[in-house]
């Protein structure tokens, strides 16, 4: 079957959908591949700026952003202690990554490519010769609250999902704009057969059987970054599969599409229902999406931001001038998204043939987008007003227990709002490549690692001795990781909070407290439950009074144990018959 | 001309807006926590 390659745009364009510029619908030749190449320049170019510091020799760590030195292969935070899989796979593709390059490096290459991929799929989404609007939209996506929060948070895996979000949703739309114009691609859809509109939209050149491989292709950075990233991009791409074409496409396309999603789930998948850990739902009032400005929690969500920790906003977001404009941007780009995908009717509800027009030649994946972003909103407002619902649905199963920290799931609205901008600058004329610089200018502090909150450094040298030493010993049995506390704040990291870099060290289990502890604001503190088995047990034991713990730790398997930082005596009292292995700097090693 | 003038004028906002939390970001800040166990995050 053939299908229109190049129709004439003012033929496309239905009654209520603005005019475009009359512009070329393609270049040619080396100043074409430029500006193809340009959003991923552009990213990259975003990405140093936001880095900044970070960029420098050494490691970037903040929350739950740890990398180290030869990391290993065969445990994670997880893998050893029996929580769930949150680093999974992405500490063992790392590791793996580390065997090619020192691992700082992987971490900044790692960095870098969120940006790059981020602003170079989400250019990917809009027709190749509008070289403004792409680079607004790429220019909006990789430069957002949202990006600049989960960053600040050390959620790089989550990131690479969302990076590679646009990338999925074309693929899980069969949107390519190789040859036509804004309205091309749901005429292939409408054409083309059951699977085969699906992969093709304008020339008819993919086949259905193409469908997976580039759908799977595309949801490989979501499928390394682990589980936040893959429910992310599975809240996503199902929509669009779903809605993307006639009800016969969906059929064919939307089993083929979770059968994809459930394979690249596999990885934490599989541990994560074989584990025997359990959620606390006191993580629904920690976790939960909360205001980071004056526009209250719906306002922050609608601005981007929302990100449930007050330490992870940027600098000075929170200012009325700064919030104001953000939220101002942000209805702007709605606005602009409903135009773009053909809602003709946002603003003549009246007029219903003009609305189902420019539906009919809206881009193939507008609808599944907006509803993916309209669930992805309900979610991020689920823990935030309807608490208690939540809390149900986790004591009912664990496995609701990611829909806790329901920020990170309106990534698909970040998407809607990027492409939207950069709908709406397509109609600026000359001043439209200018318009790349408004999404920095709305939230500066972002740059130069949101200054100094991201930054590069080494770490001491007794670290990577006691790693050393650990893993040079073949006799097995875990480490114990004291003080029993998650996250540590060193001075040589310039007090920057992050999760117990010995948890991702060693190679053997590591068992440690994943007790989460959140201060309110208004005083006291939440407490959220460890979820490893282990973690509870030697957490009692811990807590427990001042009796010997040796005797308890051998038999839990325990072979070493690590005291970082704080004063020895209060545990070496506690530990008779412990060998002193290393004692250098603030780190004492032990063996039972 | 007229849409080069709004976008003079909205450039001109959002620069002086910019300018504004770029400077009250910069200015001095305590020193951080140097504390062995610190929480997830506050609320």
């Amino acid at each position: 079957m053939s299908l229109p390659r190049l129709v004439p745009l003012s033929l496309r364009r239905p009654a209520g959908v603005p005019p475009l510029s009359p512009r070329p619908p393609g270049r040619a030749g080396v100043g074409g591949r430029l500006a193809r190449l340009a959003p991923a320049a552009l990213g990259l170019l975003l990405g140093m700026l936001a880095l900044g510091p970070a960029l420098g020799p050494g490691f970037v760590l903040r929350y739950d952003m740890v990398f180290v030195p030869d990391p290993p292969p065969a445990f994670g935070p997880a893998l050893g202690a029996g929580g769930f899989p949150r680093a999974v796979p992405s500490d063992q593709v790392v590791a793996l990554l580390s065997l090619a390059l020192p691992a700082d490096m992987v971490q900044k290459a790692l960095l870098l490519g969120v940006f790059v991929l981020a602003a170079s799929g989400a250019a990917a989404l809009l027709p190749g010769e509008r070289t403004a609007a792409r680079l607004a939209a790429a220019a909006f996506y990789a430069w957002n609250a949202y990006l600049a929060q989960r960053l600040l948070l050390g959620q790089w895996a989550l990131l690479l999902g969302f990076a590679g979000l646009p990338w999925a949703v074309r693929a899980a739309a069969g949107t390519t704009w190789r040859a036509a114009g804004w309205g091309a691609s749901t005429d292939g859809a409408a054409e083309g057969g059951a699977m085969g509109g699906a992969g093709c939209a304008a020339g008819g050149e993919s086949s259905g059987r193409w469908y997976a491989v580039r759908l799977a292709a595309a949801l490989v950075p979501a499928a390394v970054g682990g589980f936040q990233a893959m429910l992310v991009t599975a809240i996503t791409v199902l929509p669009v599969a779903a809605l993307s074409g006639p009800p016969r496409v969906a059929r064919a396309r939307v089993p083929v599409t979770a059968l994809v999603v459930a394979v690249l789930s596999l990885p934490w998948l599989v541990p994560a229902l074989r584990s025997d850990a359990v959620t606390d739902p006191a993580g629904v009032e920690a976790f939960a999406a909360r205001a980071d400005g004056p526009f209250g929690t719906l306002g922050s969500l609608l601005s981007l931001g929302g990100v449930w920790n007050a330490e992870a906003e940027v600098p000075g977001q929170g200012s009325w001038s700064v919030a104001a404009v953000r939220l101002a941007l942000s209805l702007v780009a709605l606005a602009g998204f409903a135009r773009f995908i053909g809602f003709a009717g946002f603003t003549a509800i009246a007029r219903v043939r003009e609305r189902r027009d420019a539906r009919v030649n809206g881009p193939r994946f507008g609808r599944g987008l907006a509803a993916a972003a309209v669930v992805g909103l309900g979610v991020a407002c689920l823990g935030a007003f309807a608490p208690g619902v939540l809390r149900g649905l986790i004591g009912w199963w664990p496995g609701f227990g990611p829909f806790r920290d329901g920020q990170l799931f309106i990534a698909p609205l970040v998407l809607c709002q990027a492409l939207g901008f950069g709908f709406a600058v397509d109609r600026l004329g000359r001043v439209g490549p200018a318009a790349a610089a408004v999404p920095v200018l709305v939230l500066p502090t972002f740059a130069l690692g949101a200054f100094g909150r991201l930054a590069a450094v080494d770490y001491p040298d007794e670290w990577r001795r006691v790693q050393a030493l650990v893993n040079a010993d073949p006799a097995p049995g875990a480490l114990v990781s004291l003080p029993w506390g998650a996250h540590r704040a060193f001075a040589w990291n310039g007090g920057r909070v992050i999760l117990d870099p010995a948890v991702k060290m060693f190679a053997r289990p590591v068992l440690w407290d994943d007790t989460l502890v959140v201060e309110r604001r208004a005083g006291g503190a939440i407490r959220v439950a460890p979820e490893a088995p282990a973690a509870r047990r030697i957490g009692a034991l811990i807590r427990d009074g001042h009796g010997p713990l040796t005797s308890a730790l051998t038999r839990e398997g325990v072979r070493f144990v690590l005291i970082a930082q704080v004063n020895e005596n209060e545990f070496l009292s506690r530990l008779p018959g412990a060998r002193p292995v290393l004692r250098a700097g603030e780190l004492l090693l032990l063996r039972l | 001309m007229l849409k080069v003038l709004a976008a003079l004028a909205v450039g001109a906002v959002l620069a002086g807006v910019a300018s504004v939390a770029v400077v009250n970001v910069a200015s001095p800040t305590p020193e951080p926590p140097n504390k062995p166990l610190y929480n997830y995050g506050t609320r």
